[in-house]
């Protein structure tokens, strides 16, 4: 079905890059107003794309989003506070950070397949704020301070982008090669595709990395906008649940369901800002009528899947 | 080292508090073995018996605890049509997409309760909630034993209904494989429903035993529901005894956790314990295949 598109992956990689290089000089032209959207969208953005990669093409439901979100940002913290290193330095050490949690844990939670992967990450982010918590080295409950300022919104901004763009890109890397097929197959029929000569294992521990290491950037991102971290907020449950919702919203599966669920979870965050009481139940009922109604979410809803799946970005 | 009274008394507050935890994760375990659920609303539906249990003792002013039985059939009867309505339509879907949903429903839930009752803490005031219980070196407080005990008996009927009755029958069946307990003749959505609303009853009747123990406010939930899965886990998954020892078995050692470590150990030792097992042992500690 990867065939289906008519855009090769070439163009579909200018694309990314064009949508990239226009975004990459709005801080030129835009307000602060549209700076903080474009940075949380972004951010959000590179996120659904790592939970995409996992549910849509290996299977792997993740409710542990905030646990990367969480490391990266205490990683980029520590990197930036005790080292004195620059900001890109510290990313990619969160990155790292990130990827090499996913691959530690990785055999405890692929031992059982499905649900128990869920319940599993879940239980993982939970460990991970405990221990931030509880560790005085780590800050405690109160957190950590960034030593040195933080840089302007513009410039975050773009730090937002390179994330972003760096998910796309790994995601239509992940889509467009030989990768994609074997994600599959294991997705489907795990077994099948392990006597096919699949490791379902490797193929798994790869997107699960991969997405990890993302929102371990992602995380760092964020909590050098917000200055102070702790562990309360950059552990929340919200992370998860607004990815997952996010992934869910847009199309699971479907390359352009993070960044059309992104900008309508944000859209919507910005239409009920006003009455902030009913926003997550609103969004608890759109889920409700979208699973039931429109399985491939907004992107599989409104138009043949065939014709949305390779067209530029809307946003 | 803390003296021995105090250890004691910890670790025996740590065994009742876990069987009394129990109940609410039989509820999950047994939806999670009869329809390969992972209810993530089982915290709210907890919650809901809290509340309930609450409002009952102030318009009645019966003790709730004797209400016990009018709670667990309202969360039944609140189950219910949420099954029939959200779930059952996507039976077909495979587990992700009833896992979301209930997700969908426990963040409605949470709104709910916030725009119903406030955000507000509350705790189910009675006498029994405050006073201490000596036995020897041993204190504890009153409630965790009334809770334990409830619990105990809770978790002993719905082992009897499983084990020994037609409807506990039709569930194995159910549990064991669907499709061949419909050929010969068990109507499995009726017993989908059943066991949906059973698992719904014991969240209900555990909250609002926790409801008279601990405070609790609209998102308390989120802890319980970690708590229980890392309980079914650890007992075993489907396995009715089992559960109640894995209860047990949690709350021993996150009490022995916490006196070893410090007070705000004892969840974290609670969830390394989980994914430890859930790493080594994933049919549970005891590890008796049962459906």
């Amino acid at each position: 079905m990867k065939r289906r598109g008519t855009i090769g992956a070439a163009a579909e990689v200018a694309i990314i890059f064009a949508a990239a290089a226009a975004l990459w000089i709005a801080p030129n032209f835009a307000g602060d107003y549209w700076l903080q959207i474009g940075f949380r969208t972004l951010i959000y953005l590179a996120l659904a794309e790592g939970w995409n990669l996992m549910a849509g093409s290996a299977g792997l439901v993740s409710l542990g989003a905030s646990c990367f979100v969480g490391l990266g940002a205490y990683i980029a913290f520590g990197v930036l506070n005790k080292l004195d290193a620059p900001l890109p330095l510290a990313l990619a050490a969160a990155g790292l950070g990130g990827g090499a949690l996913a691959a530690l844990v990785s055999p405890a939670l692929f031992r059982l397949r499905g649900l128990y992967f869920t319940v599993g990450t879940l239980a993982l982010a939970e460990l991970l704020r405990l221990t931030m918590i509880n560790v005085s080295a780590f800050g405690g409950a109160t957190g950590i301070f960034l030593k040195n300022d933080p840089p302007d919104l513009p410039i975050l901004f773009r730090y937002a982008l390179a994330v972003a763009l760096l998910a796309s890109l790994a995601m239509t890397f992940c889509a467009r090669s030989r990768a994609s097929v074997i994600l599959r197959a294991v997705r489907d029929d795990e077994d099948a595709a392990a006597q096919m000569g699949v490791r379902p294992f490797r193929v798994k521990l790869a997107a699960f990395v991969l997405a990890s290491a993302v929102a371990a950037m992602a995380g760092g991102v964020q909590a050098v906008k917000l200055g102070a971290i702790e562990p309360y907020g950059m552990f929340g449950l919200q992370w998860s649940i607004d990815v997952l919702t996010m992934a869910i919203i847009g199309g699971v599966g479907l390359r352009l369901g993070p960044l059309v669920g992104a900008v309508f979870v944000i859209a919507l965050g910005e239409a009920l800002a006003d009455y902030p009481e009913a926003h997550v139940a609103i969004a608890g009922v759109i889920l409700i009528v979208l699973i039931r109604f429109a399985p491939r979410g907004v992107v599989g809803f409104v138009a043949n899947p065939a014709l949305v799946l390779r067209r530029p970005a809307p946003a | 080292m803390p003296d021995l009274g105090v250890a004691c008394s910890t670790i025996a507050a740590g065994v009742l508090l876990g069987g009394m935890l129990a109940l609410t994760a039989l509820g999950l375990s047994i939806v999670l073995g009869v329809m390969r659920l992972v209810n993530l609303a089982h915290g709210e539906f907890l919650l809901v018996g809290a509340y309930a249990g609450l409002f009952f003792l102030q318009f009645t002013g019966i003790d709730p605890l004797l209400g016990l039985p009018v709670i667990a059939l309202f969360l039944a009867v609140f189950a219910i049509p949420l099954y029939r309505l959200l779930l059952q339509p996507l039976a077909e879907r495979g587990p992700e997409a009833q896992m979301m949903t209930m997700f969908a429903v426990s963040i409605i839930l949470q709104n709910v309760f916030v725009l119903a009752f406030s955000a507000d803490t509350r705790s189910i005031a009675r006498d029994y909630a405050t006073l201490p219980l000596t036995v020897g070196p041993i204190t504890v407080p009153l409630i965790y034993l009334i809770g334990f005990a409830i619990s105990v008996a809770a978790v002993l009927v719905v082992h009897w209904l499983v084990s020994r009755t037609a409807f506990g029958r039709d569930l194995r069946a159910s549990a064991a494989d669907p499709e061949a307990a419909a050929t010969i003749g068990v109507d499995v959505k009726s017993v989908r429903t059943l066991t949906f609303a059973l698992g719904a009853a014991c969240a209900g009747v555990g909250g609002t035993l926790i409801g008279a123990a601990f405070q609790f406010g609209p998102s308390s939930g989120a802890a319980y529901l970690l708590n229980s899965l890392a309980i079914v886990v650890l007992g075993g998954l489907g396995n009715v005894l089992g559960t109640l020892v894995g209860g047990i078995a949690l709350g021993a050692l996150q009490s022995l956790g916490g006196l070893a470590l410090g007070d705000g150990y004892r969840d974290l030792v609670g969830m390394a314990l989980f994914l430890l097992v859930l790493a080594f042992r994933p049919d549970g500690f005891l590890a008796r295949g049962r459906a």
